[in-house]
């Protein structure tokens, strides 16, 4: 895995939703100006946004925390267990750190977050995307109890609209669509992807699958139009590209 | 009380959401007849696998007796992937502000009519309380349900109609399945709380809710809740009362096994015990 920085590249946004962005008033906007207009306009610290490529395991994103913490947390591998990553993908809510405090990989992460000045009071928003793909808004702020609970209250519908507006910015900028937005193939349509890429014919993968030859046209068809390919050598490059496949 | 199951919390949980979705295969697969998938008496679908919340009533007991499943409209969700008909060919809400309710249910076998603790409209309320006020802190605005008639009536009779429907209702095997609106708001809360009583904080905490499911955990005798054998049942219990001899019990047994389509896998499982398991209806 890789942790893939996308600072600074610029990737256009459909239309503004509700978190005002009114005060960036440049037609396109990035997953970076949403994550700093998070923080001016809701009264964070930091915040970051982050998916996993489902292909390559990778986690990329965007965050305004200091260089060095940036640095030194893709050097440890944090980004491999971070819970604020892996565990806040299996909610629907937004995850309130809170939750972490007995996970040793979190304070593992948290304690040395402390010594470059972050706190470890934070949440994240997960997204959850049309092809099972989750993005995540991680917001922190050193602050006490009683202000933290309100500041929630207050803002936590304006983080789902700027979670999901990080998400589709990064989803349609192009950057990670190709990999992102994978195909939902069906384990029929990879197993016979899959023998067409070592060679086999429509006769012989019927012959081993134990189906007709009819039946292994009607998968192969409807793999390349989830592949949107033309023919079969073309669907078989992109699945092999996109890791649905191995080459043969 | 409810207990809020998720993707994180899950494992802590795995014998509640047993106990859950037996409740599911009972009411939707047994009660309203709908098309769903049963599989060892406990319904599941392919939505249960992408880390849904389950917003679960446990009561004093501490059996699971009602439910409701909660998943985001961003993502994969039934309104746009198997109920998609009721929307007319429109393409589903999205919006990480919108959830989508499904599976909701409360066993009705189990609670009385009328308006106390152990009441369907008791436990109806508190799960609509629980799920409303976790969305709500979650920043969610409205909650798309999709339910049939009849909890729509109920839901009309308990201070919490719908605003509005998506689509139109639309006929789903024996039943008829519709998508209601309801706003996650303070009024609409505080209208449930009225109705139904409900002054407290309905949230248990994890531990809290697993010490209370553990008091309904202890093994119980088969049939232990006493249902009504059906008459294939009273023939097999009456067969295994008479046999006298080895040889007699084990083809009843084998009758059994050959029929075992016909049970469930708690029926069949105390049908194999008789006679130990039916000494109280002999």
């Amino acid at each position: 895995m890789a942790l893939v920085g996308m600072m600074g590249v610029a990737a256009k946004v459909g239309q503004v939703k509700l978190i005002d962005l009114a005060a960036i008033d440049h037609e396109e906007k990035s997953a970076a100006d949403i994550i700093n207009s998070v923080c001016e306009e809701l009264g964070f610290d930091y915040a970051s946004y982050a998916t996993m490529n489902p292909v390559k395991g990778d986690v990329q994103g965007y965050a305004n925390y200091p260089d060095e913490w940036k640095i030194h947390y893709g050097s440890q591998g944090f980004h491999h267990f971070d819970p604020t990553l892996y565990k806040s993908a299996l909610s629907i809510a937004p995850v309130d750190w809170a939750r972490f405090d007995q996970d040793e990989k979190f304070n593992s992460v948290f304690r040395d977050a402390h010594d470059f000045g972050i706190t470890s009071r934070g949440l994240t928003v997960p997204v959850r995307g049309p092809y099972g793909e989750c993005g995540l808004l991680n917001v922190t702020r050193d602050c006490s109890d009683a202000e933290w609970e309100k500041l929630k209250k207050n803002v936590m519908g304006d983080l789902q609209l700027a979670a999901v507006q990080a998400h589709d910015t990064v989803m349609q900028s192009g950057l990670l669509s190709k990999a992102l937005y994978l195909p939902a193939l069906s384990t029929r349509e990879k197993e016979i992807l899959q023998w067409v890429a070592v060679g086999k014919s429509q006769q012989d993968i019927g012959d081993i699958l134990s189906i007709s030859h009819r039946t292994v046209e009607v998968h192969m068809r409807s793999g390349r139009e989830k592949l949107g390919a033309l023919t079969t050598p073309q669907a078989i490059g992109r699945a092999i590209g996109l890791g649905i496949i191995a080459p043969g | 009380m409810i207990i809020v199951i998720d993707g994180i919390n899950q494992h802590k949980f795995s014998d509640v959401l047993d106990e859950m979705f037996k409740l599911r295969a009972r009411v939707f697969g047994d009660r309203l007849g709908w098309e769903v998938n049963i599989k060892d008496g406990r319904e599941r679908d392919m939505f249960d696998d992408l880390n849904p919340t389950h917003v679960v009533s446990i009561d004093d007991d501490g059996e699971v007796v009602g439910c409701m499943r909660l998943l985001q409209t961003t993502g994969p969700h039934m309104l746009a992937d198997v109920f998609n008909s009721i929307l007319d060919g429109e393409p589903p809400l999205r919006s990480t502000q919108v959830w989508e309710a499904t599976r909701f249910c409360v066993d009705t076998k189990k609670l009385g009519r009328g308006r106390g603790k152990n009441s369907v409209s008791y436990v109806t309320s508190e799960v609509m309380i629980g799920s409303f006020e976790y969305a709500k802190t979650a920043g969610v605005l409205d909650s798309i349900a999709v339910i049939d008639p009849v909890m729509n009536r109920v839901l009309q009779r308990s201070g919490n109609a719908p605003y509005d429907y998506l689509g139109t209702a639309k006929p789903m095997g024996k039943v008829v399945a519709m998508a209601a609106m309801m706003d996650c708001s303070e009024e609409r809360i505080s209208g449930i709380r009225e109705y139904a009583g409900i002054e407290h904080d309905v949230f248990l905490t994890d531990e809290q809710a697993v010490a209370r499911f553990a008091r309904s955990n202890t093994a119980k005798p088969a049939n232990s809740n006493h249902q009504p054998l059906t008459g294939l049942e009273s023939y097999f219990v009456e067969q295994m009362h008479s046999a006298r001899t080895k040889h007699e019990v084990e083809a009843v047994l084998k009758l059994i096994e050959a029929l075992s389509d016909r049970f469930t896998p708690e029926q069949k499982f105390a049908l194999l015990s008789t006679p130990r398991a039916f000494a109280h209806e002999a």
